[in-house]
């Protein structure tokens, strides 16, 4: 293809090799359904929109295509909060650190329903 | 749809269906995806770019998500067609059959006449 490559996006791969595609469904983790289901809260209400969250993930840039599909929605949805006012880095940190203090979070992975059927 | 079945004729009928008042193209103009490279959130793929389809349908008016991507109202409106390109003109290396045909969604402002 001729033309500078210069913007071209993250998310604009068409035409490039993919490589092999790993098909394999893992399901949800824990964590994935709860930060799924907080996208869709936000999103359904018009706090951010698609277009929005779709922008912030092609802008984490090199990092979007290292990362799993709910890591980069959830970054970009982190990104629009913080950008929006609505959440700041410092309350997110504290909150997380008090969650962390407080509370093991389960792999979803080693639960008796989950376990054996996948990987 | 009837996609699949259009595809395997040997020229397709273009749809005459034009909700969007005001709009530049009509169906079965030839436009030309502008060779822009602009730094954002942009929804015409880099690949397309530069290549020359014909108007297949105007889909109608949408707030400009180029614009809704930066938390704008995404006014005015921008007319979204769907052109069609032929594969072989799209890809240099293309291998399939000529008639092949790829369609995708194109805002007026990523169009020129050709």
């Amino acid at each position: 293809m001729s033309g500078t490559a210069s913007n071209r996006s993250a998310a604009d791969i068409g035409g490039d090799d993919a490589g092999p595609v790993d098909t394999l469904d893992r399901g949800m983790k824990f964590w994935e359904r709860q930060a799924n289901a907080l996208r869709s809260v936000v999103q359904r209400n018009q706090i951010v929109l698609v277009d929005e969250l779709r922008r912030a993930a092609e802008d984490l840039g090199d990092l979007y295509a290292k990362l799993e599909y709910f890591e980069r929605t959830t970054l970009a949805l982190r990104a629009l909060l913080i950008e929006k006012g609505l959440v700041t880095e410092e309350e997110l940190a504290a909150r997380m650190a008090e969650i962390r203090a407080r509370f093991d979070v389960p792999d979803e992975m080693e639960s008796p329903i989950k376990k054996g059927k996948s990987r | 749809m009837t996609l699949g079945l259009r595809t395997q004729g040997a020229e397709p009928s273009p749809s005459t269906y034009a909700p969007a008042p005001g709009h530049r193209f009509k169906v079965g103009d030839r436009v030309a995806v502008k060779r822009s490279f602009p730094p954002g959130h942009r929804r015409t793929p880099y690949y397309i770019r530069g290549k020359t389809g014909v108007i297949e349908r105007i889909c109608g008016a949408f707030p400009n998500p180029e614009e809704l991507a930066y938390g704008f109202d995404g006014e005015p409106k921008k007319v979204l067609y769907r052109v069609r390109f032929a594969q072989p003109t799209v890809w240099p290396t293309y291998s399939g059959p000529a008639r092949d045909l790829i369609e995708m969604e194109i805002f007026e402002h990523w169009l020129e006449p050709a």
